[in-house]
């Protein structure tokens, strides 16, 4: 009985409790800076006509700028709202690649070509 | 709306301005028969401007981060719910009482 309720007790001190509806509410506020930085990083990309590499180049380096943005928001402290660093710096980083060329094409097309 | 909001939008409408006169740019240059290197200084401008609202909106339009921690000065419990007949704390749960130090 002593050793169950001991084990009971680590396995209940070991396990960090987070507010899963406020980590959610912080993983969507990053989701969607992203991917409106995308879609007007296309924009520019589109208007300043990149060509190839340099896009993507363009494009990462938005994501980097994003990233430092996101960790000042964050107040430099990612313990407090989030479980680990990865999650500011990293998550998202190749999921608005998609809307990038989508609005890097068009943006290319309205200005360049037609 | 508030203050992203309208940030937003107006970094958008810079950036449609940018492409407009890169648009007129491209034309001038048809009539000059010269090739396209890089758009005008002002439109580089009116880029840099147009990117430097937009990521300003996009960094606090959404919202604000949450503290995810249960014991922080965000998450109390500031009241209890109205049936507070049916909180019952003499159960068989007593036998193992909880390690998490909440603050209410």
């Amino acid at each position: 009985m002593g050793s169950s309720e001991k084990r009971s007790k680590d396995i209940m001190s070991d396990i960090p409790t987070f507010s899963a509806e406020n980590l959610q509410n912080n993983l969507k506020v990053i989701q969607n800076s992203r991917t409106f930085l995308s879609i007007i990083a296309g924009v520019l990309a589109g208007i300043i006509g990149f060509n190839g590499l340099i896009g993507f180049v363009f494009y990462f380096v938005v994501m980097l700028i994003t990233s430092v943005g996101l960790m000042a928001k964050a107040g430099f402290s990612a313990d407090l709202y989030f479980d680990s660093w990865n999650r500011v710096l990293f998550d998202g980083f190749l999921g608005g690649l998609m809307s990038f060329v989508l609005f890097w094409t068009f943006a290319y097309d309205l200005v360049h070509i037609f | 709306m508030n203050l992203g909001f309208l940030v937003g939008v107006f970094g958008v409408l810079i950036l449609s301005h940018a492409a407009y006169s890169t648009i007129q740019y491209r034309g001038l240059l048809k009539i000059m028969e010269e090739e396209f290197s890089r758009p005008p200084i002002n439109v580089i401008l009116e880029l840099i401007i147009g990117l430097a609202l937009c990521m300003w909106a996009a960094l606090t339009f959404p919202g604000k981060f949450l503290s995810i921690h249960p014991d922080s000065d965000e998450n109390r419990a500031v009241f209890l719910p109205d049936n507070s007949d049916f909180m019952i704390f003499n159960h068989r749960g007593r036998l193992f009482p909880p390690q998490i130090d909440m603050k209410f």
